[in-house]
């Protein structure tokens, strides 16, 4: 079965981990076993039983009734698989979230209808990091309806103010949803609620299937892209790598960036086989007709298309997770390089979407900046390839930000 | 159990092998003769045409199944490995969680310091335990081998973590993402060599395999790969509930992955 990645996003106790947990236990997805055991520990702790205990498998997560760091429960539904990955919805703990939020190609966002809870601003931070992992199909779940007696203007209220935010950050109508649930009772995830006959739309997997049945727009007929990890050692030069875009065939002439040379791909071996030509995301095993010289990991095999840019210079929006501290290291496809400068031209704050004059580099908010490299490196727009596109930024060796290139 | 698209787990694997074997030549792997790290010597052969470019160790306690030290003495010779056996001591009056804290991680400490490795293949899968679901495809681990979960590493996109405190150690997990069933459908697809112990003998077979102390037999009549993919489409059972030091008492895998085990 092919697996659809799904995240969680949303602020603490807003019912990230409940909704999972229920979810695999009404679709009979977890084991007795695995069942049993979460009840037992909802008992010892003196609690009643908790569903999200299912996926909080760490002692603290469970007494502290938090989600530390993330993880991942599969769920067949008609033809598909969905792996959901539950991440930590604490402000604190950000780097867990992306790190289990970038393998995701849709996002399911929790929000809790409880009036003291309702729109918080990590609420809307997920959203905002979302889109620059480049996460584009979004469902919004409205949960605890149950507690706030299914009232249809409050899920009114909340779509109305949050479906503004979403359309700024650039989800596109067609590619977002609003779902009023609740996590803890079932209420609209399998089957429509019997209390919510005001709500006309369909229960939640139903979104997501529908989702992640619309097909991803890249083309097999894209420019020809590798990313190569490096040499290894087996008498011939052989490089191995990842086709991000396009197909390698035998015979063909490609460019090697960001050296510039061309070369001719002798043989492709994709899993241990020889074949005469791989496509995408198929790992390859190369050779050269001629032996291509240089330090190869981090490079570019290329063919067709406008090339990727080649520069020392990019423009940049980075999520910033920590200090912007020297020494800046920016990876990038297998390369380190470091920063000779990072100039920043306006701060983003992450809960509204709107710029600011401030220059300086906040954790939890967005900067535009302009980096200049030690080096050049071959990249293109984040909208044109992804790959080639992203960056992790590391400041004095600490993960200080993700970033994106724009135009 | 969901049967995932062994393509696109393919390729996950061989990209996290090749890169943990770019970025950390002094690499080894961990092997139990059980099906998941044997499956992954297979991936890592795919990976380098044909050759696992990497040692592999096996902590010997002296009391696994024959049958396991005869499949590691076949399969060694057929594909070449090159294949490190430290001896680890079973203390008598040691059981359970103490035994594989003792036994296991102690011996494992020993041959990573006397051989110099940075970084370690361990076959672990997320769906084996909740404890194992939590952890990162490459995990940093201090000197002392402890594994700071509380604060992981940022993993995103293709960027894994590099060695940061120079005396400790990288964990690597290419198979993080591969359910029980997926591995024997890889092994089936790829006509992996494999341990009789898996296919039942007077109605019984092992479905994960420790040492003889420790793992139990489940009741099967299940004798080729096919039969225990069906058996594993509509099982109930979880796979290491015939693993003893697992469930003493609760958290205790989390402790043991803290000190060092697998």
């Amino acid at each position: 079965m092919i697996i659809k990645n799904i995240t969680l996003l949303g602020h603490k106790d807003h019912g990230k981990s409940t909704l999972i947990g229920n979810l695999l236990i009404q679709t009979k997805s977890v084991t007795p076993a695995r069942i049993n055991e979460a009840k037992k520990t909802s008992k010892k702790l003196g609690r009643q039983f908790e569903p999200g205990y299912i996926l909080d498998s760490f002692s603290e997560e469970r007494e502290q009734e938090m989600t530390i760091d993330t993880t991942r429960a599969e769920m067949a539904y008609k033809d598909l698989a969905f792996a959901f990955i539950d991440v930590p919805g604490h402000e604190e703990l950000i780097k867990n979230m992306i790190s289990g939020a970038s393998y995701a190609e849709i996002a399911l966002l929790m929000v809790s209808a409880k009036k003291e809870e309702g729109i918080k601003d990590q609420t809307k931070r997920h959203l905002f990091i979302a889109k620059m992992l480049g996460i584009n199909k979004l469902i919004i779940a409205v949960n605890k309806m149950d507690l706030v007696g299914y009232s249809e203007d409050r899920f009114n209220q909340i779509r109305k103010e949050l479906g503004g935010f979403i359309a700024k950050i650039g989800f596109k109508a067609s590619n977002f949803y609003f779902v009023p649930v609740s996590a803890y009772n079932a209420d609209n995830l399998i089957k429509k609620s019997g209390d919510m006959s005001w709500y006309k739309g369909k229960p939640l997997v139903e979104l997501l299937y529908e989702q992640a049945k619309m097909e991803d727009k890249r083309k097999s007929t894209a420019p020809l892209r590798i990313v190569i990890q490096g040499a290894i050692e087996s008498g011939r030069q052989t490089v191995v790598g990842k086709v991000i875009s396009g197909r390698v065939k035998t015979g063909s002439m490609v460019s090697i960036l960001p050296f510039g040379y061309k070369a001719r791909i002798e043989s492709i071996v994709v899993k241990g086989k020889k074949a005469k030509s791989a496509g995408l995301s198929d790992d390859v095993a190369l050779t050269f007709e001629s032996r291509v010289s240089g330090n190869l990991r981090g490079t570019v095999v290329a063919e067709g298309g406008e090339a990727p840019k080649l520069t020392d210079k990019i423009n940049s929006l980075i999520f910033v997770t920590g200090g912007i501290k020297k020494p800046l290291k920016l990876r990038i496809n297998g390369n380190e390089v470091k920063c000779k400068a990072l100039e920043i031209a306006e701060q983003v704050d992450t809960t509204t979407g709107d710029a600011n004059e401030k220059k300086g580099a906040e954790v939890l908010n967005a900067v535009r900046a302009r980096i200049v490299l030690e080096k050049k490196v071959p990249i293109e727009d984040f909208d044109e390839v992804k790959e080639l596109g992203r960056f992790v930024l590391y400041g004095n060796n600490k993960f200080a930000g993700i970033g994106i290139i724009s135009p | 159990m969901i049967s995932q698209d062994l393509k696109s787990l393919e390729e996950k694997s061989i990209y996290v092998i090749r890169e943990a074997k770019i970025k950390f030549p002094k690499i080894a792997a961990l092997w139990s003769m059980g099906k998941d790290s044997t499956a992954m010597l297979a991936l890592a052969r795919k990976a380098f045409l044909g050759k696992v470019p990497f040692p592999v160790i096996h902590i010997d306690n002296g009391i696994d199944f024959p049958e396991t030290y005869k499949f590691r003495e076949e399969l060694a010779k057929k594909w070449k490995l090159d294949l490190i056996v430290p001896k680890s001591e079973i203390k008598p009056e040691l059981s359970g969680f103490a035994c594989c804290g003792a036994n296991k991680t102690v011996a494992l400490k020993k041959v990573m310091k006397s051989y110099g490795f940075d970084a370690l293949i361990v076959s672990i899968r997320r769906d084996e335990h909740g404890i194992r679901a939590k952890e990162r495809y490459m995990s940093p681990r201090d000197k002392n081998f402890k594994w700071d979960y509380k604060d992981q590493p940022a993993e995103l996109w293709d960027d894994y973590s590099s060695k940061l405190d120079t005396k400790g150690h990288i964990r690597v997990h290419p198979l993080l993402d591969w359910n029980e069933i997926d591995i024997w459908n890889f092994i089936k697809k790829e006509k992996v060599p494999m341990n009789p112990l898996y296919f039942a003998r007077d109605g019984h077979r092992y479905r994960s395999l420790g040492c003889l102390h420790c793992t139990v037999p489940l009741k099967s009549k299940v004798k080729d790969i096919n039969g225990i993919i069906r058996e594993l489409e509509t099982t109930k059972i979880e796979e290491r509930s015939g693993r003893e030091q697992d469930k003493e008492k609760a958290y205790v895998m989390q402790k043991l992955r803290a000190l060092g085990y697998m």
